[in-house]
């Protein structure tokens, strides 16, 4: 088929997932001339769909320095965009049922003082002084002050908004179905925006398609090892205010946040699904509610008014892809992020824009390389 | 685990009640599921104590009876908050949360009023009509001493009748549509429906009697009041419906009563995926069905208002024919003279289009909201958020929604959808069916934590 329409990039990024708009906001604040191609709406996926946390602990140790710097950014973000996106830093606190959890957790936050990350073991005396509001099933928890939460879908859009505002071209409702590759490099990325098929010539071309990065990465011989995974979220009518920490419990499965207008995000179900289809089976929604029930007795009262589904994109190894590939030159993958994208967006975005703009991140992306799956 | 059933049927109005008494009668093992308290619907709804009984209340007993003694199980107060694979309805009663799995689902779920916004259609005294009349036919109770009644169609001057008769004063009717002129045209759909033509004749006698004015062309612009309704400023109407200036009027009344038509109540056959068109003279969007009114989801039907807004006599036929078609697929042999059904629906969807062509609300009367009006009452968001979240790049209804909230509220979008989608369609240049509704997300109504943590 011929283009109707042709342009020049100097980056495309395709995907409006807040890795994708972070990814334009950062490059496009460099000056850098960056088109976004996302196939339906901005946020319209996980980044919009999430529960809306935004922690550096209990992270994986390789990641753990990329979260850390992310909260660095997030900080600043409602000003640096003009938009309250909600960010607030009211802790995170990771709770224990029982001992060996409780172990674990103590283990773990001597890592994280290690690392240069603050973190608190409460004991369960603790735990009922500083957080009253929780059930008596729990025996103790580990704290971080500084991690918080923030509104996904403005957040999201903030970037974007923020992106235009700098020159970034953002379109919407226009999938990518082809990235152009001559001698190994890529050349060009073919989209369709409407009824018209555009042509956009560019150097780099990001890949931040999430779950459906793979489709499109392995039409140029890059197979990529995430699977979808369905992960639902139940959201309560509006409560007055309760607590102000992200609060989740792995023995439970289940976290929850209150959001500022008062209704309480409760998540923390995993769907292995190897499909894209986000029905909400009844038995999720009962272990939810069974969950949160427990969690914050006060909410036994409240109601449910709402669930839904978002896909999540899984690694093997449940840390993302990120940066270069071998194969094809100026090709950057942005996935995998197995449920972590929300918080780790904003620094996703701006170490691909400094790899771009200056030739090197300033953190090292060695540990999220694709190559790390091709031993095993 | 899940109790089974051949068939399910969701709702037990006219439509519902004919379904399963087709199929219950052929030997199907039929179970009709209603959230009110008593089986009926809005047409055939039942007083709390059955004394001195309507007409339509007296059929609707009646049909309630054969029903039972055709032994369908009914389930009343009980709502079907959500359906999941296989058939399987989640339930929600005083009991608590159970599940069904049905082998076919029959959705009668009927509509809703369709609320326009204007100034102060917040305050307390501003209700629909149907809100009106369910409190009348249930609860033997008048909402009010002063009524204004405005909106379009006969219903409005039945309710008006109805209220006449229970004491009320009712200081005007306003009907938006200059009908007379053109209901010449539709005598051939006229004909036969007796019933309906004496209903209104009826009605229009006591209101002529009461002296209550009946405005033709003419439409509510706001209400004003310090707490709740204390007057209503009204105005003749051009023929787009937009309020004429200048030649507004002042009417004391403390409850003005909404009779804008109805949307159709299509959530759960949405949430099972059922293809829908968008037909605005149908009441909005409404299942796709073959001639059988199955939906384009094997096994599950649709029949009555919830497929397209058409009335209680055609809720009645179309029921019979799902009914029958349920009961043949599933092995029985009902006697119901399906020929002559289907002549009966013909005859209806003649009056049916009529009635669209007559009394569908002109474009004027979703203008009279201002930016500071507030749209979705239950997060309190303002047409003017609205209009600001469209400039800054939302192209659908549900885009609305995320970056506003509005229509997340306790009424999951029903009071508030169809305005947001006409601000969208108005501002954008697109079509209200490219704009879309909001997305069905169960459970279709608030569920306490505690209920739905604990199954039985």
């Amino acid at each position: 088929m011929k283009p109707s329409r042709k342009m020049e990039a100097q980056v495309v990024v395709i995907g409006g997932g807040i890795v994708g708009c972070a990814s334009a906001y950062y490059l496009a604040r460099r000056g850098i001339k960056v088109i976004l191609l996302e196939k339906d709406i901005i946020g319209g996926q996980a980044s919009g769909r999430n529960g809306g946390g935004v922690r550096q602990q209990c992270r994986d140790r390789r990641e753990r320095p990329l979260a850390i710097a992310s909260v660095k950014l997030w900080e600043h973000l409602s000003s640096e965009l003009g938009v309250d996106i909600e960010y607030m830093q009211g802790g995170n606190i990771r709770l224990a049922t029982n001992e060996e959890r409780m172990e674990a957790l103590r283990r773990e936050g001597n890592e994280e003082l290690e690392d240069g990350l603050n973190v608190e073991v409460w004991d369960r005396d603790e735990l009922r002084r500083r957080a009253p509001y929780l059930g008596d099933v729990f025996i103790g928890a580990k704290y971080c002050a500084t991690d918080g939460t923030a509104n996904p879908i403005l957040a999201t859009r903030a970037l974007a908004w923020a992106a235009q505002r700098y020159g970034a071209h953002i379109y919407t409702h226009a999938p990518a179905h082809t990235i152009h590759v001559t001698h190994g490099r890529v050349v060009a990325v073919g989209a369709q925006d409407g009824a018209n098929e555009i042509l956009i010539e560019t150097p780099w071309v990001i890949n931040a398609a999430g779950p459906w990065a793979p489709l499109l990465s392995q039409t140029i011989g890059v197979p990529v090892p995430v699977e979808p995974s369905r992960s639902v979220i139940a959201i309560t009518q509006r409560h007055a205010p309760l607590f102000r920490e992200f609060i989740s419990s792995h023995d439970l499965g289940v976290y929850a946040r209150q959001a500022r207008a008062g209704q309480v995000h409760v998540g923390g179900t995993n769907i292995p699904a190897r499909t894209f289809e986000q029905d909400v089976p009844a038995t999720v929604i009962e272990h939810l509610a069974r969950g949160i029930a427990q969690m914050v007795p006060a909410l036994k009262n409240a109601n449910f008014l709402r669930v839904w589904a978002g896909t999540l994109e899984m690694t093997p190894d449940k840390i993302p892809i990120l940066g270069p590939v071998d194969q094809v030159q100026g090709y950057l993958l942005a996935t995998g992020f197995s449920g972590h994208g929300f918080c780790l967006g904003p620094i996703a975005g701006k170490l691909l824009s400094e790899l771009i703009a200056d030739g090197a991140p300033s953190l090292s992306l060695h540990a999220f390389r694709l190559a790390r799956f091709s031993s095993i | 685990m899940s109790e089974q059933v051949e068939i399910a049927i969701v709702g037990a109005g006219p439509g519902g009640l004919s379904a399963a008494l087709v199929a219950a009668r052929a030997g199907a093992h039929v179970l009709l599921i209603d959230h009110y308290r008593q089986v009926g619907g809005q047409y055939f709804r039942q007083p709390v104590l059955p004394v001195s009984l309507t007409t339509a209340q007296r059929q609707g007993a009646a049909l309630r009876q054969q029903v039972l003694e055709a032994g369908v199980k009914i389930y009343t107060d009980t709502v079907v908050w959500g359906i999941f694979q296989d058939r399987v309805l989640g339930l929600y009663s005083p009991k608590g949360i159970t599940y069904v799995q049905a082998q076919v689902i029959i959705l009668a779920t009927g509509a809703y009023d369709r609320p326009i916004a204007f100034p102060g259609w917040t305050l307390p005294g501003v209700m629909t009509a149907g809100a009106v009349q369910t409190l009348l036919k249930e609860q033997r109770l008048v909402p009010g001493q002063r009524f204004l009644l405005t909106g379009t169609g006969p219903l409005q001057l039945v309710l008006a009748a109805e209220l006449v008769r229970a004491g009320a004063k009712v200081v005007a009717v306003l009907e938006a549509n200059r009908f007379l002129a053109r209901v010449l045209r539709y005598t051939d759909a006229l004909w036969g429906q007796w019933g309906r033509l004496g209903e209104a004749s009826r009605s229009w006698l006591t209101l002529q009697l009461q002296r209550v004015p009946y405005r033709m062309g003419w439409g509510i612009v706001s209400v004003e009041g310090a707490r709740q309704v204390e007057r209503a400023t009204i105005a003749p109407l051009d023929a787009q419906g937009y309020p004429i200036a200048g030649r507004e009027e002042k009417l004391e009344c403390d409850t003005v009563a909404l009779g804008y038509g109805f949307i159709p109540f299509n959530t759960l056959a949405r949430l099972l995926g059922v293809q829908h068109v968008w037909r605005p003279e149908l009441g909005g969007e409404v299942p796709i069905r073959d001639a059988h009114l199955q939906t384009t989801v094997s096994q599950v039907y649709a029949v009555g208002d919830c497929a397209g807004i058409g009335g209680a006599r055609l809720a009645q036929l179309e029921g019979q024919v799902a009914g029958y078609a349920a009961a043949i697929h599933l092995g029985y042999r009902p006697t119901t003279d399906l020929a002559a059904l289907n002549k009966a629906v013909e005859h209806e969807r003649r009056f049916q289009k009529m009635y669209h062509a007559l009394f569908t609300p002109p474009p004027g009367v979703y203008a009279l909201s201002h930016d500071d009006t507030v749209i979705c009452r239950c997060e309190e968001i303002t047409q003017g958020e609205i209009r600001r979240a469209i400039a800054s790049g939302a192209h659908t209804t549900n885009e609305v929604k995320l970056l506003t909230r509005a229509g997340m509220g306790n009424c999951q979008g029903r009071m508030c959808a169809h305005l947001i989608a006409r601000w969208v369609a108005h501002e954008t240049g697109r079509s209200l069916e490219q704009v879309g509704g909001l997305p069905p997300r169960p459970p279709l109504v608030p569920i306490p934590v505690a209920d739905l943590g604990r199954t039985l």
